[in-house]
């Protein structure tokens, strides 16, 4: 309701945004400018439902994020700046999205195979929950260091799916937001992200959408203009849209990415067209 | 979910013409485990690159050293295959479609030239990622040309931001000549 009821005070506000392209916050379209002048961010209703939940959330074992990291987040400041990174407890290299996913089935009694709370985690928790721990580094700079075995392997493994061609569509990352970036794609301006460091202000309220979205969903959502296939088209139409969440692979490009903001000052979340 | 359905109706079809021997068939014919959402991004991202898009993964996104150009679009025009009768030129209201509907603001699901082409100056909503085919059709291009290079546009220009349409099968010959004639055709709104 209240998401919505801004939206319309935005559209009322600053009149049609056709093609106007707002990639980075000092190129905001004048309505969101204002906006975030008068200190209605959209993105903050997910903050306060992400602080809601991490207090109020119980797994089935009774404990809440908070048992363990303390009152609003006390202990969680600054714990997103060095994300990804390598976790032992899960022995992984884990980003905001599949952090907080472990936490919840290691620690707080959720059944990681009970399809009923991975909906539930994937569709409803994990943005809010992710958007909130994200802004409690707000401030911040972004300091991700690759140094375990773990995260150069996964640091690599970025780097060199940044630049892989795949797809009917013949695209890579590196193609839209290196070779193209500062082009558009129809009425898309194209962003260079690696450059511009813009991993800072992610997690990221879309307006156009009316969405609150991680770089998880950023990055798999890009995937779908590659026309991923299984099968060859004349054969069989057999379609892959976008690698599942918490993916090796989308992980490991947010790696690449994150590393390549740091000294970005986290600034979430963030307000895009 | 298809397939259940399917494997079902076989599974009824047998039991109605001879029980055993349908129930022993089904068992034999047990359908392969469903692949997972992951497995199927794998086999499309890494089983799928062929072996062309392989030597355009580089950090220049070019082709690199060491491969010879003109191999490269020797082997991609060896993939173009034409239409029945070998005609180049369709219908160019259906290629208007194709490329990009005007009743859909020019958008189109296969073709979707609008993504990355001007074209028709009604629609605006087009991209600036290759050059703008306004008046394409008075250029003096041979048709043949234009065919080709939808078909396959790495024989022209390897590694190139253009998709390779027809060696994918994204658009089929007979599509790539529909719009072959939208590109030329003087009616077409991209000459008018
Ligand atoms: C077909 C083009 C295309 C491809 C391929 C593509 N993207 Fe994007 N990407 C876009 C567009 C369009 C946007 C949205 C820009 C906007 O909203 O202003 C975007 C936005 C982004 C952003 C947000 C940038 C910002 O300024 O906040 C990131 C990060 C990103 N993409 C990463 C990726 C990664 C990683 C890949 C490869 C796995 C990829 N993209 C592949 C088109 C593409
Ligand atoms: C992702 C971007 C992209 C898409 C989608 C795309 N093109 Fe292109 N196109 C390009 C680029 C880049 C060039 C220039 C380099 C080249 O020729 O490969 C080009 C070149 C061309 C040329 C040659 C123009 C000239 O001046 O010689 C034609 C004709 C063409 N495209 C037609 C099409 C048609 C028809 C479609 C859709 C069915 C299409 N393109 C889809 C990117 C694209």
């Amino acid at each position: 309701m209240g998401k919505r009821a801004l939206l319309a005070l935005g559209l009322f506000a600053g009149g049609a945004v056709v093609g106007t392209l707002a990639v980075a916050k000092e190129k905001l379209p004048e309505h969101l400018r204002e906006l975030l002048e008068l200190g209605m961010h959209p993105g903050h209703v997910f903050v306060d439902e992400g602080r809601d939940y991490y207090h109020n959330l119980k797994g089935p074992n009774g404990k809440t994020c908070a048992t363990c990291h303390g009152q609003d987040g006390a202990k969680l400041e600054g714990a997103y700046a060095k994300m990804p990174r390598y976790y032992k407890d899960i022995d992984k290299v884990a980003d905001i999205d599949l952090r907080i996913l472990s936490c919840m089935t290691k620690y707080m009694g959720f059944d990681p195979k009970d399809k009923k709370f991975r909906k539930e985690y994937d569709k409803k928790l994990r943005v809010p929950l992710a958007t909130y721990v994200a802004s409690l580094s707000n401030g911040m700079k972004i300091n991700v260091e690759i140094k375990h075995p773990k995260e150069k392997e996964m640091y690599e493994l970025g780097k060199k799916i940044w630049f892989t061609r795949a797809g009917a569509r013949e695209f890579s990352c590196a193609m839209c937001h290196t070779v193209l970036a500062g082009k558009r794609i129809r009425l898309q301006g194209l962003p260079n992200p690696v450059k511009a460091k813009s991993y800072n202000h992610w997690p990221a309220y879309r307006f156009g959408s009316d969405r609150m979205w991680t770089m998880e969903d950023r990055v798999t959502s890009c995937f779908k203009a590659y026309f991923l296939f299984t099968k060859r088209w004349d054969e069989k139409k057999d379609w892959v849209k976008k690698p599942p969440l918490y993916s090796k692979e989308v992980i490991a490009v947010e790696l690449y990415m994150k590393h390549a903001s740091n000294g970005g000052i986290i600034e979430v979340p963030g307000l895009l067209r | 979910m298809k397939k259940i359905a399917l494997a079902g109706a076989v599974v009824g079809l047998g039991l109605l013409v001879a029980c055993q021997p349908a129930a022993q068939k089904a068992e034999a014919q047990k359908p392969k485990k469903k692949l997972s959402k992951y497995e199927k991004f794998k086999i499309a991202f890494y089983q799928n690159q062929d072996k062309w898009q392989k030597y355009c993964s580089n950090e220049a996104q070019l082709v690199p050293q060491g491969i010879s150009i003109e191999e490269f679009k020797k082997a991609m025009l060896a993939t173009i295959k034409f239409p029945p009768g070998g005609k180049v030129m369709g219908d160019w209201k259906r290629g208007e479609k194709l490329f990009g509907d005007p009743k859909k603001g020019g958008r189109s699901r296969r073709g979707n030239c609008y993504a990355c082409h001007c074209g028709d100056p009604q629609i605006i909503a087009c991209g600036n990622i290759g050059p703008s085919l306004r008046g394409y059709g008075k250029r003096g291009i041979d048709p043949k040309q234009t065919y080709m290079r939808i078909y396959n546009s790495w024989a022209f220009n390897p590694c190139s931001a253009m998709p390779r349409l027809g060696y994918w099968g994204v658009l089929k010959p007979e599509e790539i000549a529909d719009i072959v004639a939208f590109l030329h055709s003087p009616e077409s709104p991209i000459n008018r």
